[in-house]
């Protein structure tokens, strides 16, 4: 197939080490413990075999849970605010799975719109996201029911394919295109690469079972809107622990504090979350103060709320909402569930 | 949506980036609310800043904190800005220890204003209580400075008690200026009170403005919204005849942080300024 390559497993290391001469490599790592997307130790590539997908979203690569927005210093002539240094190193990530990067793209229409988020944005104009078809999905994974091919993807640069002993890969855009051309020693891919690698295509999407109905899901939201008793339903045993919102790929909720003192510290930006009541609490009210309200608004800002503002819905069936809950919410047994009316 | 964001006044392109402003003058309103006068330390932006009656900014204070406020001041008095802050937590607390020479941070305008262009021709109604006048003073002195292009002003302004009442120097003004029809009020007064008593929305039914050809405009405590728009409704206003500004905890004042929601609206970005024919359409009663 035209521009595309193949390449033996065992010389991904080597690969690696040609692009870390250019970027930052991050790669799936247990180094922290929870997986996470991390940058490559320039050995290592045993992920080849564990990984399945991260347990941090790569969302953290470009949205950091903890993240300094300016140094500030009181001096003689008053304050002064210091940006931290532009980060100018180009990043490349390996083996994003393709619910992952297309929640890049969501996060993009948010940290777009209006005003630009300089943060994320920078980051974002400077990475190369190579993905990683998905074999193995969870059974928690509902990708291919939000549009997503979990062998496939549009959101990426380059797209690698596991054909067993290798990988075939393919430019997906035009960032990806020049890479793959200015990157030695990959062979060109044989027509029977892209035959072997259809097949792991398909048999990956037929892989994913679970299914969410999103047939005209927003007017079906708006219908049980105020159906409290559903709510209450659904919401009863979530312990409001805030995981599902910090590790979903695509919740951007954040909170600005200051530390240190007025004479010297730093304006940071930490994750945040819905799940919280003291995230919306006002010294006379607080508009969700009760769980079913905050489980309703997670839900409905998904699946109605963001899409009607940016026109694309705000989940990827990932799944890690699913898996990672500590008393086993599901999202997809909501949305299934859904009563027709109030 | 309808976002007017032409007039961006970003500090080295970034958006979370406060200018520097200095505390110019302070005036204590009542015992829990001061209003501080500053001003950019950036000539240009001093220049150049503009906004319109009822945006809001977010002020720092630095190694405290963001908080928002609306901008108090008029755009048409531009020697300097002003804001009111009532005393409520970390950064209100720490606004109220500043003095004058201090420096804050400020970022905005933000939000998108009353839509003062509709008003033209109309006969104004405003309501106000305690220090919800804030945002209403800004919109009132724009009105003043521009005369001409509206019809009658009522003013209904009220406060718990005498001490409570914020920018009295603008109630003596206004009360004085015979083309203003000003009622000020309280829930109750003391010894020396010799003005009128009585809730807000009682005050405002017994005044009975028209509602021929007239906007009204509203802010103060919830409980005070909640029983001001029916007495308007009773006077004949319509729900596209009313407006409000609406409170939510706010942090990025951008519609990024996601905090200040109602249903897909974004008060910081969509509001804070709603027509209650726009409040009645809100799918969620979350406000
Ligand atoms: C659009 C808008 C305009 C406002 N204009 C004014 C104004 O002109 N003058 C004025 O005095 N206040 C105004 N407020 C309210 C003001 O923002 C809060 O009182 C302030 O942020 C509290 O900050 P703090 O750090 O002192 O409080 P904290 O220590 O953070 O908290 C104290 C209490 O205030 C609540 N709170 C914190 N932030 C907000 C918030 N943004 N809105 C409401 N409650 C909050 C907390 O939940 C808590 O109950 C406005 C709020 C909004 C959303
Ligand atoms: S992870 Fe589970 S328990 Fe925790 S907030 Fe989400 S739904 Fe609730
Ligand atoms: S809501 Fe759940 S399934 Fe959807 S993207 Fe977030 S974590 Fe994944
Ligand atoms: S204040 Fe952050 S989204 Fe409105």
């Amino acid at each position: 197939m035209a521009d595309s390559k193949r390449i033996n497993k065992e010389d991904t290391g080597r690969l690696l080490d040609e692009w870390s001469k250019e970027f930052s490599v991050s790669v799936p790592s247990r180094e922290n413990g929870m997986p996470a997307m991390l940058p490559w130790d320039g050995k290592d590539t045993s992920f080849l075999e564990w990984y399945r997908n991260t347990v941090i979203p790569p969302k953290a690569n470009f949205f950091p849970p903890y993240e300094k927005m300016f140094d500030f210093q009181k001096g003689a002539e008053g304050y002064h605010l210091e940006l931290p240094p532009s980060d100018k190193q180009k990043q490349l990530i390996f083996g994003i799975r393709p619910c992952d990067a297309r929640a890049l793209t969501i996060l993009d229409t948010v940290f777009q719109d209006t005003y630009q988020d300089p943060y994320y944005l920078s980051r974002r104009a400077n990475t190369v996201l190579v993905g990683l078809g998905c074999t193995n999905p969870y059974d928690s994974c509902f990708c291919t029911s939000l549009g997503i091919s979990p062998g496939e993807s549009t959101d990426v640069d380059l797209m690698f394919t596991d054909t067993g002993d290798g990988f075939f890969i393919e430019p997906v855009s035009d960032k990806g295109r020049e890479l793959l051309a200015a990157t030695g020693g990959l062979e060109d891919g044989l027509e029977a690469d892209e035959a072997r690698a259809k097949d792991v295509k398909e048999a990956a999407y037929r892989k994913i079972t679970r299914r969410i109905d999103t047939g005209d899901i927003q007017q079906r939201l708006a219908a049980c809107f105020e159906n409290q008793d559903y709510w209450e339903k659904v919401a009863a045993k979530c312990v409001s622990c805030g995981i599902c919102t910090f590790l979903c790929p695509t919740c951007y909720c954040f909170d600005i504090n200051d530390e240190l003192s007025q004479d010297e510290g730093t304006r940071f930006r930490s994750w945040d979350s819905c799940s919280f009541p003291i995230y919306t609490r006002m010294p006379m009210e607080n508009p969700r103060q009760e769980k079913w309200r905050r489980v309703r608004q997670k839900v409905c800002h998904k699946y109605w709320f963001y899409p009607v503002n940016l026109d694309i819905t705000a989940c990827t069936g990932c799944g890690r909402c699913i898996r990672l809950c500590p008393v086993n919410w599901d999202i997809t047994q909501t949305l299934n569930n859904l009563p027709a009316s109030s | 949506m309808t976002t007017d964001v032409s007039q961006r006044f970003l500090a080295r392109d970034n958006v979370y980036l406060p200018h520097i402003a200095v505390i110019e003058k302070i005036i204590d309103e009542t015992p829990g609310v001061v209003t501080l006068h500053f001003n950019f330390k950036d000539e240009k932006l001093r220049e150049e800043f503009t906004f319109k009656p009822g945006q809001f900014g977010e002020y720092s204070v630095f190694g405290i904190g963001e908080a928002t406020f609306c901008i108090s001041s008029s755009p048409t008095r531009r020697d300097h800005l002003e804001f009111a802050v009532q005393r409520v937590g970390k950064v209100t607390n720490a606004l109220h220890r500043l003095d004058v020479g201090s420096e804050m941070g400020f970022r905005g305008p933000y939000g998108n204003g009353f839509p003062l262009d509709s008003f033209a021709g109309k006969n104004l109604v405003f309501v106000a209580g305690g220090i919800g006048l804030a945002p209403l003073r800004s919109l009132i002195w724009n009105v003043i400075d521009d005369r001409d292009k509206y019809e009658k002003i009522d003013i209904v302004y009220g406060a718990r008690s005498p001490a409570d009442l914020c920018f009295k120097y603008d109630l003596d003004a206004w009360g004085n200026d015979s083309s203003i029809n000003m009622v000020t009020t309280v829930d109750k007064g003391d010894a020396s009170w010799t003005g009128r008593e009585g809730f807000v929305p009682q005050v405002l039914e017994q005044a009975a403005p028209s509602a021929r050809n007239a906007v009204a405009i509203v802010c103060g405590p919830p409980i005070m919204i909640r029983f001001t728009f029916p007495v308007l409704e009773k006077l004949g206003f319509t729900p596209e005849q009313m407006f409000t500004t609406l409170e939510k905890r706010m942090k990025c004042g951008i519609g990024k942080c996601g905090r200040c929601n109602i249903g897909n609206l974004y008060v910081c970005r969509d509001g804070p300024v709603f027509s209650f024919a726009q409040i009645k359409g809100f799918i969620s009663s979350e406000y």
